[in-house]
């Protein structure tokens, strides 16, 4: 065995971007190769930045609540990214560059491409000093060779975003053919999972008898309660008991984001047959790798979704339009859906305007729409029209990054009375948005969030009237634009509720300036972070 | 005169090539049939690349701090791919300080997304004015606010079919000389006299007041090379200092040459003949000669911001 370490040759797969994937800047492609920032420490576009941080985005009311609260992992991933190696080792170190903020990595995988994904390291996010971060876990001892890596992260414990800047997967290569062909077909692994049958079935006999003293109805009940991995691990007690975890009383609300890697077309049939009436339904980061056909959900949609209220199938490959359309058909109830980073060939597609305007005019209770990033959506003006004209009941609006946007748009947005999360994210990098805030300010004056990064041409005096009327304001994120450092003094003393106000990268407010801020007002969070360091 | 001591500043590159022709002898034989396909790194001495050596002053007599890859306004990048060598410069707008903004910033942005490209190959080695847009789209995407405006020229020395593909918006440029004899020069790209063609982003409001020509208004073009070729690509403080029959005299030293720290010695010397000629107010320079054609009548260098990339073809 030969000693072998590599950086990152290709990223295969991620969650979440900073921008969308027409640009390399923040790009997870910053990942692949030689660090290029470390040990520098800032906030550098050559690096794999996250947009996420801290507890902004899950206290969002567009956030998704698990959908099985019974389920939550103790250290819950919020993103991920897979990454692909030249060489295949057995690993004996993963080393990530961290250039910004960091501690937010949780798990990390690995596998060989496509085979079973094997865990070599998980734990706690963490809080880290503001400098860079050079993290090597202890990982796993494992014998499979491996060329892929996927980093589970989770931000919920970082006070601003996060930078990778690079992977290095170091570990042992076989020398040779032999040594190769006997680890490849796993003679050196122990097989662990033969478990021994116990043909005693006393015990259980006696839990028979106590359970049938008990209602049906009540064990389906306190089943309810109950987290997959024990349901499954009920249904092998007894007959009773497997047919109390088979009723679809129990299966209204179904998340299987957590349990990724198992889902398969199989696992999704079994479920089929247990769920008659889902209310929520969660596969996200699920049938990658082909593992679920289209087929089979949509099976799955006509059997089980009828009720359907909330369904996330954020990042799930095996979307596309038609399922899409069947979404739309046989779920006539929806309250939310979330495609958000989901496939990114369904918008490729030439009817994605269309479709989106079908599932708006069909759904007129829909209280959140998330459009991040979706940058084949060309018309809009006429989306927004829609939404203004169906969609009055909408709470939450975001289209951070689709630069399509115009202020005609926004002024049709600001008919929805009853907004309070507004994200229009870089939305005006280049066009002008002319009078539209004031529109804004006029129309939805229980605004609690307001995310105008970057917009191109937003000053002072196009400021007030935002600050003026939306009292409720509890974040404001001003990030790159030209503003001065009074209309934030006027932002933080007119703003009671106010809590973050991020004004990095705004040049004309000076650092000291900041700092008097942040003695003022502490209970804001004020971000105001710099190519170099905060 | 000033001192010499702390401009001159030049900076290495790539460390010295193996010349091919040291390789052991059983290339020769009939072993090399048998390797050729099976060894990349035989493989890749037989592919054509480029190297290169940089050199380059600021116009500010002190310079306050030195970032790689820039020279004042100027900003140059080198890089290499497993499909291409690239090289390229910018050249920032000055005028953009009466603004509050500096002019630099912009022209080293540029050409380190430019770099970034490349080292993740997000670019098709045929067509350096898709790199040159790229890069410009690249920047409205930067957290910071990214202002200014800049001429750019782009060399990519395509490995598979050894040609050059160029592009180039304004003045700066490129010329590849063959045992003295200039093969290709690139064209100026003049709005008026002194005006060149560049990329830019305003700030907004000064949209209509400001000179932005998209980037798809570069000059491409692209030719066969040969090994020993000589390639200078440089901004407008070389070619409106050093008249061209310096330069070619200069370029023809180092044809052929395959060791980076004599291309260096070449870079250095052109980099210094055109500093010191900036600030002759004597000289008749080719700024003056086309200023006088314009008729405008001046003597003297023109006192700018200069970088000399130099690369020698091997193949």
């Amino acid at each position: 065995m030969s000693n072998f370490e590599c950086f990152a040759e290709s990223v295969l797969d991620y969650t979440a971007r900073y921008n969308h994937n027409m640009t390399i800047s923040y790009g997870p492609e910053n990942l692949t190769g030689k660090p290029v920032k470390y040990p520098d420490y800032g906030d550098c576009v050559d690096t794999y930045m996250l947009r996420k941080y801290g507890r902004w985005w899950i206290d969002s009311e567009n956030s998704q609540k698990h959908y099985m609260t019974q389920d939550v992992e103790e250290i819950p991933s919020q993103d991920y990214v897979t990454l692909r190696f030249e060489a295949t080792v057995i690993p004996t170190a993963v080393v990530i560059y961290e250039t910004y903020n960091p501690g937010s990595v949780v798990r990390i995988w690995g596998r060989h491409t496509g085979e079973q994904w094997i865990i070599l390291w998980e734990g706690k996010p963490e809080i880290c000093p503001q400098t860079s971060r050079y993290f090597s876990p202890p990982i796993r001892q494992i014998s499979d060779l491996i060329n892929e890596i996927r980093l589970d992260l989770n931000h919920s414990l970082l006070t601003y975003q996060t930078a990778l800047d690079a992977v290095l997967l170091a570990g042992k290569q076989p020398t040779s053919e032999l040594q190769r062909k006997l680890l490849s077909s796993r003679l050196l692994t122990v097989q662990m999972d033969k478990y021994i049958k116990n043909e005693s079935n006393c015990e259980g006999n006696l839990i028979d008898n106590v359970f049938t003293i008990l209602p049906y109805d009540v064990i389906v009940h306190i089943f309810k309660y109950l987290d997959i991995k024990t349901l499954c691990r009920c249904a092998q007690v007894s007959k009773l008991w497997l047919s109390a975890t088979l009723d679809p009383r129990i299966y209204s609300h179904l998340s299987l984001k957590r349990y990724w890697h198992k889902v398969d077309n199989r696992l999704l049939e079994m479920f089929m047959e247990r769920c008659r009436a889902l209310r929520k339904l969660d596969l996200s980061w699920c049938g990658n790798d082909n593992k679920i056909s289209e087929e089979v959900f949509t099976r799955f949609l006509e059997n089980s979704c009828k009720y359907l209220t909330h369904l996330s199938l954020c990042h799930s490959k095996f979307v596309t339009n038609t399922s899409l359309k069947n979404i739309t058909h046989c779920c006539k109830d929806l309250t939310e859906i979330r495609l958000h980073d989901c496939n990114l060939d369904l918008y490729a597609s030439s009817i994605h305007d269309d479709e989106l305007i079908y599932i708006l005019q069909n759904t007129p209770y829909l209280q959140h729409i998330n459009l991040d990033m979706c940058s084949n959506l060309k018309r809009l003006d006429n989306i927004t029209e829609i939404v203004s004209q169906c969609n009055r009941n909408l709470v939450t609006w975001s289209s951070w990054k689709i630069e399509r946007m115009t202020a005609i748009g926004v002024r049709n947005l600001a008919k929805c009375n009853r907004l309070r999360e507004l994200d229009l994210g870089w939305c005006f990098i280049s066009s002008d948005p002319e009078d539209c805030l004031e529109h804004i300010a006029q129309g939805c004056k229980d605004l609690r969030r307001l995310i105008l990064s970057r917009w191109r041409g937003v000053c002072d005096h196009l400021l007030l009237p935002i600050i003026r009327s939306c009292k409720q304001l509890t974040q404001l994120d001003l990030l790159g634009v030209y503003i001065s450092g009074d209309i934030c003094d006027i932002a933080l003393v007119s703003l009671p509720k106010l809590q973050l106000l991020d004004i990095s990268f705004c040049d004309a407010v000076k650092p000291e300036q900041v700092a008097v801020f942040k003695e003022y007002y502490p209970h804001v969070a004020i971000y105001h972070s710099l190519e170099f360091g905060v | 005169m000033v001192s010499l001591t702390y401009r001159l500043l030049p900076i290495l590159i790539f460390k010295e090539k193996a010349n091919p022709s040291l390789c052991p002898r059983f290339v020769d034989s009939q072993k090399k049939r048998k390797f050729s396909a099976a060894d990349p790194n035989i493989q890749r001495k037989s592919e054509p690349q480029l190297v290169s050596a940089v050199c380059g002053f600021s116009k500010e007599k002190k310079i306050h701090r030195l970032v790689k890859g820039q020279f004042g306004d100027d900003a140059w990048f080198s890089v290499k791919h497993k499909t291409a060598d690239v090289l390229g410069v910018a050249d920032g707008v000055g005028g953009w300080r009466a603004y509050g903004i500096n002019p630099g910033e912009f022209s080293l942005n540029l050409m380190r997304t430019c770099e970034r490209l490349v080292r993740l190959g997000c670019f098709a080695p045929t067509n350096p004015s898709d790199l040159l847009a790229k890069s410009y789209y690249e920047l409205l995407f930067h957290k910071k606010r990214i202002l200014g405006s800049s001429t750019a020229c782009v060399v990519v020395l395509n490995r598979e079919n050894s040609r050059l593909y160029t592009a180039n918006i304004g003045d700066s440029g490129f010329m590849v000389v063959r045992n003295g004899r200039v093969i290709h020069k690139s064209e100026e790209q003049q709005h008026y006299f002194n005006t060149p063609f560049q990329l830019s982003l305003p700030p907004p409001g000064y949209q209509a007041d400001v000179l932005s020509d998209q980037p798809d208004s570069a000059i491409t073009d692209n030719f066969p090379v040969e090994d020993g070729d000589v390639i200078l690509v440089a901004t407008d403080g070389v070619f409106d200092n050093l008249p061209q029959n310096l330069l070619i005299n200069e370029l023809l030293k180092v044809q052929g040459e395959r060791c980076a720290s004599r291309l260096q010695t070449v870079a250095n010397s052109i980099a210094w003949m055109a500093r010191n000629l900036s600030f002759d107010e004597t000289f008749i320079s080719p700024f003056a000669e086309s200023a006088f054609a314009n008729g405008i009548n001046t003597i003297g260098g023109k006192p700018d911001d200069i970088t000399v990339l130099l690369a020698t073809v091997t193949i």
